[in-house]
């Protein structure tokens, strides 16, 4: 990823078109679309998406700003003693004529490095429980996009990868403010459907996508839910972290299905699977919430062992630390 | 409405069975849950069914209100003027017989509430209970607060009853009134026994209300009287009322866990007696019930008192002079024997000098002692005062009694031993026992007796006296025992008494005295039992412990319940037994005199008062519970999530 200077830099020359742009997205065909989109996802009050990317990025950006102080010049890496074959033209003279040493200025290489954006996209997705501010799709495509603005703001190549049925299409890998209006048309006109329960390859036929536009060194960020996936699933997914690519999964879910506040006899229907139970929520509570933690431990398990990083959220948090936590945790 | 009351429960059941499916996409992780967590849930909806069935009942009768009133007493008014109102409540044992639904005192009692509740400020109100003896249970006043909680906290009682002084003692207290209109109220079945008896009445000037004439109803009732334990077999007495009979019922007797001892049928007729085999030897027998149901089943249980136990004289009598000429024992020792009374006999060489020697004898006999110590007139003073009976023959010995031996507080003088012509006893003067007997005393052979002085003679109650009119046989009350005297002493030498047929009389009388002193105390319930002298007294009853009242320093308690009393006096436990008076079995109601009785005539009458209000209010509260409830459960909702 870049830096904020980068960001800032990228943006404010862009800024002088971006309304004719925001405003001509909003009139594109696209929003016939998502006019009837929006009934699909429940957006709540992370709405509308590309406002609250912007925010969510710059707030994440300004959280990372205030805690990285290292300096005028994010660019500048810093000195280092001069040794034979170095190019003179970064030799500091104020140094030598001050110190009568010889330093030379050293700079951060800047290399192209891909975000791979995985959103999980299956039925599950769409819930909101009463306490949530929005569905866990909103939250996720939200914090999908924020790093997306991030990373296009530094010239990074972005790409989504969605979990889902065969209708919701991958946008390949690409920079560019174009690339990002992309990646924000998709997720507006997303809709969560597929069973990962009842179609195991779903997952499978992600990754083999992913396979592909992930190269060395690109930077795979997971938003899911992680339930319903097939017993497998957490090594599958932890497999993507190897040939130096960096992996964060972050799991999103509601409050509801983090606290399980039910009480008294209650039929409860998963969106996948189709399964109905009832049961009491009051003698229930303890296990459930037991299971969900193993479910949790198996995934955090299986990523630190391929060098991969988990993040927990639930939908009702902020997500400026958020993202911020995940720009610090793929550095 | 039926179907009203239903609706919710239906509802609720409805709903019960069929959970509120919600989307929950981890529903996988949860386990199903076991049926016994499924049938304690939703409680909060249970609350909220009982609120809403409540709710519509109320709704219902609101709606009917028009037609459902509430009857109760009032006072009518016809001059507006205040009113002073002597309340007569029966609270006898023939008031526990049922009136409907309700005991005719448990009646009695609400109506005398509804009485308080519509008098005003101004009227004064005093009520009386009518059980034996009448008593002022809240005098006249004004403070009506005070009369609603008396008439409130009024409770049955097992007594008689005493219409009569009740209605006086009203007259009394109203007379002190210092309203113009008073009055009188009466609740009470009017079964006090004498249903032949003159009309009950108010009087001339104070206008008496019978204000529950459905009390008066009559019926039948037989009542067990007393049941004692005498060897194997229990003595019963059966009362029933004028005309009913107790024929087809049986007499059972149960030990404390309620086992049968033994039955027998019960006696027919209005009275009648009957003994009962008590079968188990080693079983004791706790009370006696009738079979069968009456007007009153509270009578229909009677406590059996234990045997006395056997008891034992203490017999002081110098065995050298007294002894017959063929030896043996002392001749009053051997006439007590003669008896064949089933009592042990003690011979004590001297008065003892502890209290302990004394203890549990039925009685004692001091045959010319030669007067008495201090600490023997100490320990014989105890006993009699403990309930004890002695037997004193005064004679030569106790005439010349030394200097500070006296027989205090028996005699306060001493006595003499005096020469006499006197032949024997004036017949017309032998009293009680001695009477069949008199004859054997006309002519007695005696050269010598004992003179009392005039002080000492004037305490004692004569049963026999010489022809000049000197006692030759007294008695008289200490404490709660007796003292009997003798003039002559029992050896032959001073005289033949010993050997006249009176003689025996004389001590199966006062063995007759000292057994009856032993035997428990029967009383009529609400008798006033007297503790003169006592200085503790705890009475434990039937019902717990009776609080005990002091008047001029003796302390008295009144029983109010059929059964028996442990009574404790200074650390020393009696039993006693209070009986059902007889006549609370005659449940026939007694005639007021006419223009008492109607409520026209003395200005009250019954209104029917409109509940709506009420039933609205209630209501109201009901709905507002519900809310209540609604909320509580909704917050607690939003809380967990």
């Amino acid at each position: 990823m870049g830096n904020w200077a980068a960001f800032r830099r990228t943006w404010s020359s862009r800024e002088g078109g971006a309304g004719s742009v925001t405003s001509g997205s909003v009139s594109s065909p696209v929003m016939g679309g998502a006019r009837a989109i929006r009934q699909a996802i429940d957006w709540g009050e992370l709405g509308p998406l590309r406002l609250r990317a912007r925010q969510v990025a710059e707030g994440a950006y300004a959280g990372l700003h205030r805690s990285a102080l290292r300096g005028a010049g994010v660019e500048f890496g810093g000195y280092r003693e001069y040794v034979a074959g170095d190019d003179l033209r970064r030799l500091d003279r104020r140094s030598l004529l001050r110190h009568q040493r010889l330093l030379v200025r050293q700079f951060e290489t800047e290399t192209d490095r891909a975000l791979c954006l995985v959103v999980d996209a299956s039925a599950s997705m769409s819930f909101r429980g009463p306490g949530a501010k929005a569905s866990k799709i909103a939250f996720a495509a939200v914090a999908a996009a924020a790093l997306a603005r991030i990373a296009i703001a530094n010239g990074d190549p972005v790409s989504v990868t969605f979990l889902g049925d065969e209708r919701v299409q991958s946008i390949a890998p690409s920079s560019g403010r174009e690339q990002f209006e992309r990646i924000v048309a998709a997720l507006e006109v997303l809709e969560p459907g597929g069973d990962a329960f009842d179609d195991p390859g779903m997952l499978d036929r992600a990754l083999v996508s992913l396979a592909r536009v992930a190269r060395r060194g690109a930077i795979v960020v997971v938003l899911s839910d992680l339930l319903d996936w097939a017993p497998g699933a957490p090594e599958k997914v932890a497999s993507l972290a190897s040939s130096g690519r960096v992996l964060a999964v972050v799991q999103t879910l509601d409050p509801a299905e983090a606290r399980f506040p039910f009480s008294g006899t209650v039929r409860l229907r998963a969106l996948e699977g189709g399964r109905v139970i009832e049961t009491d929520a009051d003698a229930t509570r303890t296990a459930y919430l037991a299971a969900l933690a193993e479910l949790t431990g198996a995934w955090r398990e299986s990523l630190a062992r391929r060098g991969g990083r988990f993040l927990s959220s639930t939908t009702n948090e902020s997500l400026i630390a958020l993202v911020r936590s995940i720009v610090q945790t793929i550095r | 409405m039926a179907a009203l009351v239903i609706a919710p429960y239906l509802a609720h059941r409805l709903r019960r069975k069929n959970a509120e499916e919600q989307v929950f996409p981890p529903a996988r992780l949860v386990l199903p849950a076991p049926p016994r967590a499924r049938r304690r849930s939703r409680l909060e909806d249970r609350a909220l069914l009982g609120t809403r069935a409540a709710a519509v009942v109320a709704l219902a009768v609101l709606g009917a209100t028009p037609f459902v009133r509430c009857s109760q007493l009032s006072l009518h008014r016809a001059a507006g003027a205040s009113i002073a109102m002597a309340i007569i409540v029966d609270d006898s044992m023939s008031m526990r017989a049922a009136s409907g639904a309700l005991t005719r005192f448990e009646r009695a009692r609400r109506g005398a509430v509804e009485l308080v509740s519509s008098a005003r400020e101004g009227d004064s109100v005093a009520v009386i209970l009518a059980g034996a003896p009448d008593r002022v249970e809240l005098a006249l006043t004004t403070d009506l607060g005070a009369a609603r909680q008396v008439t409130s906290a009024l409770a049955p009682s097992d007594r008689g009853t005493d219409l009569e002084g009740a209605v006086a003692l009203a007259r009394e207290l109203l007379a002190s009134a210092v309203q113009t209109d008073r009055r009188i109220v009466l609740l009470s079945d009017l079964a006090d026994g004498h249903a032949g008896a003159e009309a009950l009445s108010g009087g001339a000037d104070v206008p008496m209300w019978m204000a529950l004439p459905e009390l008066a109803a009559g019926g039948g009732d037989c009542a067990l009287v007393r049941a004692d334990q005498r060897g194997a077999r229990v003595h019963v007495e059966l009362r029933c009322g004028p005309g009913q009979s107790a024929s087809g019922r049986e007499l059972v007797v149960e030990d404390a866990k309620g086992a049968s001892l033994g039955r027998a049928p019960a006696p027919g007729g209005e009275k009648g007696e009957t003994s009962i085999f008590v079968q188990a030897d080693d079983a004791k027998a706790d009370h006696v019930r009738l079979t069968g149901g009456d007007a009153i089943a509270e009578d229909d249980r009677a406590p059996v008192l234990p045997e006395v136990a056997r008891g034992t004289l203490a017999v002081v009598a110098d065995s050298t002079d007294e002894a017959v000429a063929t030896g043996g024992a002392p001749i009053v020792e051997q006439a007590l024997g003669a008896l064949k009374l089933d009592v042990d006999v003690a011979p004590l060489p001297a008065v003892p000098d502890t209290a302990e020697e004394l203890s549990g004898r039925l009685g004692v006999v001091l045959d010319d002692p030669p007067g008495l110590t201090p600490e023997q007139r100490h320990v014989l003073a105890g006993f009699v005062e403990g309930g004890g009976v002695v037997l004193l023959a005064l004679g030569p010995r106790a005439a010349a009694a030394p200097l500070g031996a006296t027989f205090e507080p028996i005699l306060t003088q001493a006595v003499t031993w005096d020469d006499t012509t006197q032949r024997g006893v004036e017949a017309s003067t032998v009293v009680g026992g001695l009477a069949e007997s008199a004859e054997s005393l006309s002519d007695l052979g005696a050269t010598r007796r004992t003179v009392l002085s005039p002080a000492d003679a004037a305490m004692f109650k004569p049963l026999a006296n010489w022809n000049d009119g000197a006692p030759l046989i007294a008695r008289r009350a200490m404490g709660r025992g007796e003292i009997w005297i003798v003039a002559l002493p029992f050896s032959l030498e001073a005289s033949d008494l010993a050997l006249r047929p009176a003689f025996l009389a004389l001590l199966r009388g006062w063995l007759n005295v000292a057994l009856d002193h032993a035997a428990p105390v029967r009383a009529q319930v609400g008798a006033s039992w007297s503790f003169p002298g006592a200085r503790s007294v705890l009475v434990e009853g039937p019902s717990g412990p009776l609080d005990v009242g002091r008047e001029g320093g003796v302390a008295r308690v009144s029983p109010h319940w059929l059964g028996e009393y442990r009574i404790t006096v200074d650390g020393h436990t009696e039993l006693r037994v209070a009986q059902v008076d007889a006549r609370e079995v005659d449940l026939r109601p007694r005639a007021v005199a006419a223009g008492s009785a109607g409520a026209e005539a003395t200005g009250q009458r019954r209104e029917l008062v409109d509940v709506s209000g009420y039933v609205a209010l209630v209501l109201l509260v009901l709905l507002s519970l519900e809310m209540a409830l609604r909320l509580s459960s909704r917050s607690t909702t939003a809380r967990a999530v």
